[in-house]
């Protein structure tokens, strides 16, 4: 049994999170910069969400599977909220494949900087729109 | 000082002795494959090289089903992928890879698609993404630069985007490396001498890394140890097979340590000079290793220090920043002494790199998977300008 209640949750939870990020211009821009399609593949709880960056405004895809993506992101539900946290080393993650990138691995790197406001945010988002519980000190 | 975190894997069994190539018996019985794909290029065939190894491997009663011998210098997806279906045509059940990097990357990926198919770029570009195992792989080295035959690593070109692709997995990490000096006994002085430098990048780059680890560390101290007490008489004759034998061991020790520690912004900007304007890859990384040493400076003189006893800098005091710039001058006075030899060129210029063409290897350094692991931000316009420098 994984940190999350459902996969529901899970899936709106993070949607929503995306969707915030793409509604910040500061992050939005860079990540609408690369042009990439990203999907998210979580397990524990099972759920896949596509980050869409290729057109003007972020698109947020819950369950979408049919997209051919530019970069394919597998890890589990709960690493990737500490990620959120900023509690994740990606270096350390991807050599211990807590966490696999498939497609130009560099063009993501690029967008660390650009994402990094979205650590301190992610709990905010979390205490606003009742998922206080899920908050990591 | 320990990292928070490390991780060391070294499942490639690795035997080393001039001549061992002609006798494999004993190494070979330990792979399970019978029938091989030969995977090699013109010139190793040339200098018989590659008959040298047929013979071994058929006293070890193996059997070459195939051979695919058109690895060019940079070898390119389509080429893996023809190899790869040659090794299917022929039913091998093995490589055994002849050459320098290029050979024994084709191998390497040709068989990830022989065992796992699908496509190299849509399936296995990033990280974590190849998963084992794949078929036996025999690495036999004849050039003492990339280290290949112990790393994780495949660099293969994409005629397509101008890029090269870097796959990365445990996967990829042979089942037999052989090293044999007799076979790097008749590579010319400038192959010597780039090939050579190209591990001692590694090894630095290795040495500076944030990835860095005590086994990395010692490794990498011996890789640049014996490069530095070797180059120059290999350089200088081609049949002190210590002197060669040395070279090759110290690839495979700079190998291992770059392929768990990661190369950095050296190396990115050789990418990409590769990738743009065909830069063989040990000599661009001999022109630029100063200087994206000075680059990543501000961030790693401390550690870069710590090899001017290694690197037996002309150093005077404890500081660490004049002993950092004693390494780089020591690695300058090295590169410098190769040039006087004829063995390598100093300047990007002589090596068909166009004053305009800068810019666009710094915009490509940055984007290069290398700058992950390079201890100081890589921005374009601050390497830019140690490209100018290395004009």
């Amino acid at each position: 049994m994984g940190l999350f209640k459902s996969s529901e949750e899970f899936e709106e939870m993070l949607s929503g999170f995306f969707r915030l990020a793409g509604s910040r211009p500061e992050i939005a821009r860079p990540l609408l910069d690369s042009r990439l399609i990203i999907r998210f593949t979580y397990s524990d709880p099972d759920v896949v969400i596509v980050v869409d960056c290729s057109g003007d405004s972020l698109d947020v895809r819950p369950g979408d599977t049919t997209t051919k993506a530019t970069v394919n992101m597998t890890m589990k539900a709960e690493i990737a909220h500490r990620f959120w946290f900023g509690k994740v080393n990606l270096m350390q993650a991807l050599t211990r494949r807590q966490m696999t990138a498939k497609g130009p691995v560099p063009k993501i790197l690029q967008l660390l900087p650009a994402i990094k406001p979205l650590y301190a945010i992610y709990p905010e988002y979390l205490r606003e729109n009742g998922y206080a519980d899920y908050i990591v000190s | 000082m320990l990292p928070d975190f490390f991780e060391f894997r070294m499942p490639t069994r690795v035997v080393y002795g001039p001549g061992l190539t002609s006798d494999l018996q004993a190494e070979l019985a330990q792979v399970p494959a019978v029938r091989y794909l030969a995977v090699s290029d013109a010139t190793v065939v040339r200098l018989g090289l590659l008959d040298r190894v047929m013979g071994g491997m058929a006293t070890a009663g193996c059997e070459v089903v195939g051979r695919f011998l058109d690895v060019p210098p940079n070898s390119e997806l389509g080429v893996v992928e023809a190899c790869a279906a040659l090794a299917a045509a022929c039913g091998a059940e093995a490589f055994v890879a002849v050459g320098g990097g290029s050979v024994i990357d084709t191998a390497k990926m040709a068989a990830v698609l022989l065992a796992l198919g699908g496509d190299l770029v849509d399936d296995y570009s990033g990280s974590g993404t190849i998963d084992g195992p794949l078929r036996p792989l025999v690495a036999i080295p004849t050039t003492a630069g990339t280290g290949s035959e112990v790393t994780s690593v495949a660099v293969i070109y994409d005629a397509d985007s101008h890029t090269k692709l870097a796959f990365s997995s445990p996967s990829l990490m042979p089942d037999l490396a052989v090293l044999d000096p007799d076979l790097t006994s008749s590579l010319p002085p400038g192959l010597t001498a780039s090939t050579a430098m190209d591990a001692l990048t590694h090894a630095v780059e290795a040495w500076v890394s944030p990835q860095a680890s005590p086994i990395t560390d010692a490794l990498a101290a011996k890789a640049i140890d014996l490069i530095l007490g070797c180059v120059e008489r290999a350089v200088r004759a081609g049949d002190d097979l210590e002197a060669r034998g040395g070279l090759l061991v110290a690839s495979s020790l700079a190998g291992m340590a770059f392929s768990h520690a990661m190369v950095g912004c050296v190396h990115g900007m050789a990418h990409a000079a590769g990738g743009l304007y065909g830069v063989p890859h040990g000599v661009a990384n001999a022109i630029l290793l100063p200087y994206g040493l000075e680059y990543n400076l501000p961030e790693t003189h401390v550690k870069l220090a710590a090899l001017a006893l290694v690197m037996q800098a002309d150093t005077t005091g404890p500081a660490t920043l004049p002993a950092a710039e004693a390494v780089i001058a020591a690695i300058r006075a090295l590169t410098g002494r190769l040039h006087d030899l004829g063995a390598l060129p100093l300047r990007l210029r002589d090596v068909g790199v166009p004053a305009d063409g800068l810019p666009d290897i710094a915009a490509a350094t940055v984007m290069d998977g290398t700058s992950f692991y390079n201890p100081r931000e890589v921005v374009a316009e601050d390497i830019l300008a140690q490209l100018e420098r290395a004009f």
